[in-house]
């Protein structure tokens, strides 16, 4: 795979190791592992076969099958074992293969992970972090490329994180797991094999904060997941046209960056959120709202939205025409600076 | 584009025949055929008939000689086909995403006057 964009941020440090954002999240796992003897890792696959995408490659092997364990193919009693671990002190990272088998445990993590906390006033904190290999571009058969941040985003109690690359991967994993709330990690399975120079390290921003990948003047890009690299690549061939934009990786889904958003747009004045989810009810009308109430006066053009249709995840050769392709996004961004 | 080796096995002619025999190639190997173009004439205990052929490919190998006796299911002919190279399986589902060296793209942008 060629890397024609660095990441503006990506440090040329002594210490950088090239890898996967797969191998990344490993790491994580390791030092989760090491560090707290209450973590368990669990789901379909995770132990012996180290993973459908290698991500847990190793780690039964390292820590052993009390702690690194398969799982019977039932969603539902996955997250309701987390429910009860994590009742009983453990530190629970459950994996659901694929995001479009996450709606058999929907009821579970709605109903129990979310609201346990709440309803027992602080007495069974839910610290399970959820990981979801999500959205699409790798050409999967149906329920293998959906994107739930919206449904999980409403849902109060819970806390969604998608990161774009593997330093990220890395460090957001470290902060969802240590946080003693429920986080839905969704792993943008189009970026697994993003290998790239990447320092590990302890995470710095808050949860809740979002990051300026690409600084520009003259609009912002809003993307989470695989859609930061494809709007770096926007970005990139914008600038051949003479128009800087900056790209906002949201990062945290919940709780969004309003303050970070509306810094963001009031320096650009235009702003385009690009998501794959389909466009209806989908967080981008979330970001859409939140910068209009805190940039009303500044926004130059309504803010625009670039995202997946309104149909059913499509079959993998008609993926690239379903999710924002480049074109698309110069679009909007065109629409922005015409208005 | 990359070549694979495709083998054609006899096929059932019908109503559960068990051999068939090769009457005559009507390929060499070396050609480059298309699909459905004649391939060989065999006979079997019904009637003689010419088998087309499955692809489009160029012969690399005949398995029988004119006037063999060949069972359903043994090797015919061998084909390399072109196959459009395809990015490495990703794991039980999927495939790796390729990305273009130089991102594609059709939209100009206008800088913004004001």
């Amino acid at each position: 795979m060629t890397e024609l964009i660095e990441h503006t941020d990506a440090p040329a440090d002594s210490r950088a190791v090239e890898l996967s954002m797969q191998q990344a999240i490993n790491r994580a796992l390791r030092v989760l592992l090491e560090e707290d003897p209450d973590v368990l890792v669990f789901g379909e696959d995770v132990g012996a076969l180290g993973g459908v995408f290698r991500v847990t490659d190793g780690l039964q092997k390292e820590f052993g099958d009390q702690r690194v364990f398969d799982t019977p193919l039932a969603e539902s009693a996955i997250m309701g074992m987390a429910v009860g671990l994590a009742m009983n002190g453990w530190r629970p990272v459950p994996e659901l293969q694929f995001d479009g088998f996450a709606y058999p445990a929907v009821d579970q993590i709605v109903n129990q992970v979310a609201r346990m906390n709440y309803r027992t006033r602080g007495a069974a904190p839910m610290p399970i972090t959820l990981r979801l290999p999500s959205f699409g571009g790798i050409q999967a058969p149906e329920h293998h490329g959906e994107s739930l941040e919206a449904l999980f985003a409403h849902t109060p109690g819970l806390k969604v994180v998608a990161p774009s690359d593997p330093a990220e991967a890395y460090s957001l994993l470290l902060q969802s797991v240590r946080s003693d709330d429920p986080v839905v990690y969704m792993e943008p399975k189009a970026r697994y094999w993003d290998r790239r120079p990447v320092v590990l390290s302890e995470p710095t921003d808050p949860i809740g904060t979002s990051r300026i990948v690409r600084p520009g003047s003259h609009a912002t890009l809003v993307a989470w997941g695989a859609m930061v690299h494809r709007c770096l690549q926007v970005a990139e061939l914008a600038a051949e046209d003479g128009v800087d934009l900056e790209v906002l990786d949201l990062r945290w889904l919940k709780p969004i960056d309003a303050a970070g958003l509306a810094a963001s747009v009031a320096r650009t004045k235009r702003a385009v959120v690009v998501h794959e989810a389909p466009l209806t009810a989908g967080l981008g009308a979330e970001v859409a709202t939140l910068i209009t109430e805190n940039c009303f006066r500044e926004l130059a053009a309504p803010v625009q939205r670039v995202t997946g249709f309104d149909v059913p995840y499509p079959a993998g050769p008609l993926e690239p025409q379903y999710l924002p392709t480049i074109d698309r996004v110069l679009l909007a961004v065109q629409r922005t600076l015409e208005y | 584009m990359a070549e694979e080796n495709i083998t054609f096995t006899l096929p059932d002619l019908g109503e559960g025949l068990v051999e068939a025999t090769v009457l005559e190639w009507q390929v060499a190997v070396g050609d480059t055929i298309g699909r459905n173009d004649p391939l060989v004439e065999v006979e079997t205990t019904k009637s003689a008939v010419v088998i087309p052929s499955p692809k489009a490919g160029r012969v690399v190998e005949l398995h029988a000689e004119e006037e063999q006796v060949v069972p359903v299911g043994d090797p015919l002919v061998t084909f390399a086909v072109e196959v459009e190279e395809r990015a490495p399986q990703a794991g039980i589902v999927g495939r790796v995403p390729t990305e273009d060296a130089k991102p594609q793209r059709r939209v100009r942008l206008r800088p913004p006057t004001n």
